[in-house]
């Protein structure tokens, strides 16, 4: 759609952006046409969402160039974007429960409506009225948000951004970061009719993991991998099978997930589920845990995986069938009783529930079995300090010391220091909630590597990870869960692992 | 603000700004009035510092793990109220029976905070309420002083040993008891790591809700022996005895560096605070301003200590 003499309303030149341990963007390049939609995709952790930040004004590029129908400009912050013409629908929606869908779309512009302090509600109503005209959605203003469905929000959401007309000037750029997430499909079929028909008002950027959707509404893809912009495809030039081999950006290796490590698990069971369920969640999960096995669960958001490893990392207890561990009949109701029962999470919010990042390295090492080490009451801190060593050389963490306080880490050496404080907690069972969210690949690949090493020594491990591709590479078995329900099992032994394509029919 | 201030780091700031401030105060005080920095008012010093600090030692526990205690002024005051009442018929059981009472208060807070989700400066707020209004009603609203017969009893508190003044050793024994219990526990590690990361704390196993229960428990035992001793000195005991105490503990926790955010503290930086709140104390009396001035004065020094400790990026949003 964008021809070369054609000026783009938006356009990042040449955009590097680093965060301590993680080069993010590299030197990245976009375009966007007047009435584009344009597609960005790729996979967690190859930047999509810094960029994100950047064009909405949260983080400020370290070098390059932001450019508004051509001219150079800058993005201080959100407020700043927005007068510049930049609107945002966010994936986690941003409308506020307890105030009314004209209140939200007016939030923080409520001058124009304002006389001597006072606001005319009469007049924000019927201007917010006239915003909700324009996506064609049928929503009383005065209706308090919170008891609209989620696609109606999403709508007040477009609606909200589509206000910037009004008082930004030039034309109109709209990102819409993952809108379709908690979408049924006949909602999803509204949305995009209607980011159709605003054509003629805004251009789109679409970021989203469906790649289908992404070809459906989209004229023009970029694809991002590792923090650089590797493709821009003309939808008709595009397909599933391309797009996603771009993103991964290899044929799938089985060096990169060190199968030639997989070794066979052991007969042991350590973790038995039978027909657990917890509202609406999940129900009648089913399956055996063995000593050194990997399984991977699969599944979209609202599968129940999510709900699945939460429980079973003691955060929410199931409310009916069995959960036994070696043989044990349980029902964690704390990750304490989890810990007390070998079980290790290490979660998908590393710096929240990961770490203590304000913390030394060596008490975040220790923190999960502090009992060990501690003798009439006291912590024999000489201990402490040989044991923390001792786990930054074995798993290499590269740190300065074990004093260095966790948050001047970089991620992967973060992870590392989580996997090490299960193991010197002698877990059993690691709950892998995630665990390469944000790392680079080589980070990734150590990970995968210390994952590999635990399961020999007879680690049980539970994978949910932001790809499949990496669901199948690690995993001895793979469950499929669809709905709250188990819709398909298989082995993923080395040289016979399924295809992705296999379980994506029984996660949709 | 010159640029090289702003360079210096936070943490080395928050790390040495307590100690160098303290050297500076007694230094000045010292130059004006050379007869400061005689033994005998340093040692005097160190007496009117004790009861401060142990009122203060107790918080510190507390903010350690992100909570605040403001029912310890009340709690000191009662505990003073009780050995009043009784020490005539219990003797040494009267201490006893104050301290007791001050770890029931503070269980009672603790669990107020953590069973029914109170945040800590409601629960302690409205826990300083009862207790304050409970020394009222015991004491009929007025001040106790002790009998001749009575004060036999406070000698552990009034005495000296080779003319050491026991309020002094007493202060002592808290310093390396609370030092204990804050670096060198399970207790200690987890209050930092609670203070500092909660969830992640949570996620590791940490029993969170039980630390913070001997978090309260500690800060109102303390308070209840800050009462005590200050009864022993003061040869009374008063529903007001420690009134005006709350502030200053608070800003002695803060002006020592630890963070009142949680996470970031020590025993030792609280005593550099509780010394730096009596050097002043003692320095505004010698320039002459008005006692009931005083705590103008802490507030800013509370304020001022606050907004150099506490570290912004950590928390964007205040509430």
């Amino acid at each position: 759609m964008s021809t070369p003499s054609a000026e783009p309303v938006l356009a990042l030149v040449g955009v590097d952006k680093r965060f301590p341990g993680v080069h993010a963007l590299k030197n990245v390049s976009i375009e966007i046409g007047r009435g584009e939609v344009v597609g960005l995709i790729g996979e967690n952790g190859a930047g999509k969402s810094t960029l994100m930040k950047i064009l909405s004004g949260v983080y400020q590029p370290d070098s390059g160039e932001i450019r508004i129908a051509g001219q150079p400009t800058t993005l201080a912050n959100a407020a700043d974007a927005n007068g510049k013409g930049i609107g945002m629908v966010f994936q986690e929606q941003s409308l506020l429960t307890n105030l009314t869908v004209g209140e939200n779309i007016y939030l923080g512009n409520e001058a124009q409506f304002t006389r001597y302090g006072v606001i005319d509600w009469r007049a924000l109503y019927a201007a917010a009225a006239r915003q909700l005209e324009k996506v064609e959605v049928n929503v009383d203003p005065r209706m308090r948000s919170d008891y609209l469905s989620f696609a109606a929000r999403q709508m007040v959401e477009l609606a909200k951004a589509l206000t910037l007309e009004e008082h930004a000037a030039g034309h109109l750029v709209i990102l819409l970061d993952e809108p379709t997430s908690v979408l049924e499909r006949a909602e999803i079929d509204v949305l995009f009719a209607r980011v159709r028909s605003l054509k003629s008002r805004a251009s789109f950027i679409f970021v989203s993991h469906r790649l289908d959707e992404v070809l459906e509404l989209s004229d023009r893809i970029y694809v991002m991998k590792d923090g650089a912009v590797v493709a821009d495809l003309k939808t008709a030039d595009a397909n599933v099978t391309k797009l996603h081999q771009v993103m991964v950006g290899r044929s799938l290796q089985t060096e990169y997930y060190r199968e030639p490590l997989q070794k066979p698990f052991r007969e042991e069971v350590v973790l038995e589920s039978e027909g657990l369920s917890f509202g609406h969640a999940y129900q009648d999960v089913s399956f055996n845990l063995r000593a050194g096995e990997i399984l991977g669960i699969a599944g979209v958001i609202g599968s129940g995986r999510e709900e699945l490893t939460r429980t079973l990392s003691g955060f929410t207890p199931h409310d009916a069938g069995r959960l036994l561990i070696s043989g044990r009949e349980v029902r964690l109701t704390s990750p304490a009783e989890a810990v007390d029962f070998g079980i290790g999470y290490i979660p998908r919010e590393r710096r929240v529930e990961g770490l203590v990042l304000f913390l030394p390295v060596a008490a975040n090492i220790t923190l999960a079995d502090l009992a060990s080490l501690t003798s009439y009451g006291l912590i024999d801190s000489r201990q402490e300090r040989k044991l923390a060593a001792t786990w930054v050389e074995r798993l290499n963490v590269r740190t300065p010391s074990i004093n260095t306080l966790c948050l001047n880490l970089s991620g992967g050496n973060q992870q590392k220091v989580v996997l090490a404080k299960w193991l010197n907690a002698k877990a059993r069972i690691l709950i892998l909630d995630h665990p390469t969210r944000g790392l680079d690949v080589g980070a990734k690949e150590e990970v995968y590597e210390l994952v590999r090493a635990v399961t020999t020594e007879g680690v049980a491990v539970i994978l949910t990870s932001d790809t499949l591709e990496e669901t199948i590479g690690l995993s001895h078995s793979l469950l499929v869960m669809r709905d709250g329900r188990i819709t398909h099992r298989t082995a993923a032994n080395p040289g016979s692992k399924p295809r992705q394509i296999d379980l994506i029919q029984h996660m949709v | 603000m010159p640029k090289f201030i702003l360079q210096l780091d936070r943490e080395s700031l928050r790390q040495w700004l307590p100690l160098v401030t303290l050297v500076l105060l007694v230094t000045l005080v010292g130059v004006f009035q050379p007869s400061f920095l005689r033994p005998s008012t340093l040692l005097q010093l160190a007496s009117d510092t004790a009861v401060l600090f142990v009122l203060a030692t107790g918080v510190t526990f507390v903010i350690m793990l992100g909570g605040i205690d403001l029912s310890i002024q009340s709690m000191a005051s009662l505990a003073s109220v009780i050995v009043a009442l009784t020490v005539a018929r219990l003797g040494y059981g009267s201490f006893v029976l104050a301290i007791a009472i001050g770890v029931v208060a503070g269980l009672a807070s603790g669990l107020a905070h953590v069973l029914l989700k109170i945040p800590s400066f409601i629960a302690t707020l409205a826990m300083s309420g009862v207790l304050a209004s409970s020394a009222l009603v015991l004491s009929k609203e007025r001040s106790i002083t002790l009998g001749e017969l009575d004060r036999g009893y406070q000698t552990w508190i009034t005495g000296t040993v080779y003319g050491l003044p026991n309020v002094i050793i007493i202060g002592f024994i808290v310093l390396v008891i609370a030092h204990i219990l804050q670096s060198q526990t399970r207790f200690g590690r987890y209050s930092a790591a609670i203070g500092a990361g909660e969830p992640a704390a949570y996620a590791s196993g940490v029993k969170v809700d039980r630390q913070k229960v001997y978090a309260y428990i500690l800060s109102a035992g303390f308070a209840a022996l800050a009462g005590v001793v200050l009864a022993g000195r003061l040869a009374s005991g008063s529903p007001t005895l420690a009134a005006e105490m709350l502030l200053p503990s608070i800003a002695a926790v803060v002006v020592g560096g630890t963070a009142i955010t949680g996470g970031v503290g020590s025993i030792w930086r609280t005593l550099i605070g509780a010394l730096i709140i009596t050097v002043v104390r003692i320095g505004m009396t010698f320039l002459g301003v008005n006692i009931f001035a005083q705590n103008i004065v802490f507030g800013a020094v509370l304020i001022g200590a606050v907004a150099i400790t506490i570290d912004r990026s950590k928390i964007p949003i205040v509430k």
